[in-house]
């Protein structure tokens, strides 16, 4: 754990994912407007965190689709005091945990719509959120075909 | 045969430094503090002790803390780590030093964690530090504070038992109730429930107040076997009876449910190791990093049925005269948080309460207590069980 205290400079800007060896076809993917989820070929698992072998069954035949985006809030919290000067001014904002039509849990955050009326239970779908040239987020908002 | 390390080893002696506000005293001093208090409070001196159990410090980040502290010391251990399971590190140190001890790896060994999270860094940074727990590309993307995760389990509890956020800020309120009765708490203004309630959003359902405090200070033990406790006549052992730990997963999203946690396993594991149920316990120190925290561990270590935590607190069962008087001095939310050492200072209380030794706050015929710290988003559990030698 042992690291050195982050700069005030490091705090002002928000995170970026560094895609590593496990997860670099995924980032890919979402540049591409893909959620892609890794199916187990041997057991028929489905994961979104992304590792070289299957949670399950260890098997490393996994084969990435692309998910539907289509998923409902299994449960969220909306965040008023930000961990650190680079989410401050976007304070109110709705950090969601949200439960795939496929099956696997995902943290994202509400785009397009109204923290106060985010609800367990609610349908979402997925928004490509392309914040560099290099990083699209997966993020989500209420569903626009009213689903 | 199961093997067991009930009894085998024994807390004789327990120390803090000041806590609260504390400018000007490095971790590394503060954890000096509190380990010369405890050496005075055992009877013995610094070169009595053979290994070095600490936690990490956030303002204090060396690589090995505990042999740096060693170094500021002025001691040179054959035994020694730095645990790192977020907030369960406390209980870790004690089951691995009864382990230690128990397997001959070290005699006397000094448990030690101290950070100054409130005065040795600002506010902002002591902020990002601890959103540095989240994975970077999974989650810290989206902006989730630790605190954030808590609270989304939170959320479901109340959605899946109808727990109310009343119910959760009466937690604030018993343990603020508490922390006025002990000398050097960092909170002592009595709370309500509406005080709670209006003290503004930090992450919905949680209110400032149902959060814990941001705190400098440390704490100390020594432990030792119980062959040598008693050559060494300590008047009142507090014996480590049994501990479990349980690491269900590392990430929110794979948390299997966000209302049933590990703490179940790592607590099946302490009572079965102590010989023991919930209902015998006589005093606990229940990690309450938030409000609703304690809810659910009072559901998960047996103490009320799942689903009743909120109705339990209501009906003022954690405080004393209830069913099992909970964090005695404060807790987190109001005695003091120092980070990693903060579930240390329940261990402080439990001994001295084992002791007898707390005045106004003494929970009458103490002999059984259990201590339950967790962390990283219920990532991490770990239990310890503690007995005066009446319960040996």
């Amino acid at each position: 754990m042992a690291h050195a205290t982050p700069s005030p400079d490091d705090a002002s800007r928000k995170p970026l994912p560094a895609p590593d060896a496990d997860s670099a076809a995924f980032w890919a993917g979402l540049r591409e407007g893909r959620l892609l989820l890794q199916h187990c070929l041997a057991c028929a698992h489905i994961q979104y965190y992304q590792q070289g072998l299957c949670r399950q069954c260890g098997s490393d035949r996994l084969e990435h689709r692309a998910a539907s985006g289509r998923g409902r809030v299994y449960s969220y919290s909306v965040v008023h005091r930000a961990p650190g000067p680079a989410f401050k001014a976007d304070t109110p904002y709705a950090v969601l945990l949200v439960e795939l039509a496929e099956g696997p849990r995902m943290i994202s955050s509400l785009v397009d719509g109204d923290h106060g009326a985010v609800a367990i239970g609610m349908a979402v779908e997925i928004v490509f959120d392309a914040i560099t040239d290099q990083v699209t987020l997966p993020r989500f908002r209420p569903p626009r075909d009213g689903a | 045969m199961t093997r067991s390390l009930r009894a085998r080893t024994a807390i004789i002696g327990t120390g803090r430094s000041q806590v609260g506000r504390v400018p000007g005293r490095s971790p590394l001093l503060l954890a000096a503090d509190a380990a010369r208090a405890a050496l005075d409070d055992a009877g013995l001196r610094k070169t009595d002790i053979d290994g070095v159990l600490a936690s990490p410090a956030l303002a204090a980040p060396f690589h090995r803390f505990s042999v740096a502290f060693s170094e500021y010391l002025g001691i040179q251990p054959t035994f020694s780590n730095t645990l790192q399971v977020s907030g369960a590190t406390a209980a870790t140190q004690f089951n691995i030093a009864a382990a230690a001890i128990a397997g001959g790896l070290a005699e006397t060994i000094l448990i030690v964690g101290a950070d100054s999270l409130l005065t040795g860094l600002t506010s902002e940074l002591a902020q990002r530090a601890l959103t540095e727990s989240r994975d970077q590309q999974y989650e810290m993307p989206f902006g989730i504070p630790v605190a954030n995760t808590f609270a989304m389990t939170a959320l479901r509890h109340m959605h899946e038992y109808g727990t109310t956020a009343e119910q959760l800020a009466m937690v604030a309120v018993i343990e603020r109730e508490h922390a006025a009765r002990t000398p050097g708490a960092q909170m002592t203004v009595p709370i309500s429930v509406d005080d709670v309630l209006n003290s503004g959003w930090v992450t919905t359902p949680y209110h400032k107040l149902d959060c814990s405090l941001i705190s400098d200070g440390g704490a100390a033990f020594v432990v030792t076997s119980a062959e040598r406790a008693q050559a060494l006549g300590v008047p009142k052992p507090v014996y480590i009876l049994g501990g479990g730990e349980c690491y269900t997963h590392e990430h929110i999203f794979l948390m299997p449910s966000l209302t049933t946690t590990g703490a179940v396993q790592s607590s099946a594991k302490a009572y079965a190791m102590a010989g023991c149920t919930a209902r015998e316990i006589d005093v606990a120190g229940v990690y309450d990093c938030f409000t609703g925290t304690v809810i659910m561990m009072l559901e998960d270590l047996g103490f009320c049925p799942k689903g009743e935590g909120g109705r339990f607190v209501a009906d003022r069962q954690i405080t004393y005269g209830g069913a099992i008087p909970c964090n005695t001095h404060g807790g987190l939310l109001s005695f003091a948080h120092s980070g990693m050492p903060g579930s240390l200072f329940h261990f402080d209380e439990i001994v001295r309460q084992l002791r007898g030794e707390c005045g106004a706050r003494q929970v009458a015929g103490a002999e059984l207590a259990l201590v339950h710290s967790l962390g990283g988003g219920f990532a991490t559990q770990a239990t310890t069980i503690l007995g005066s030698a009446a319960t040996v």
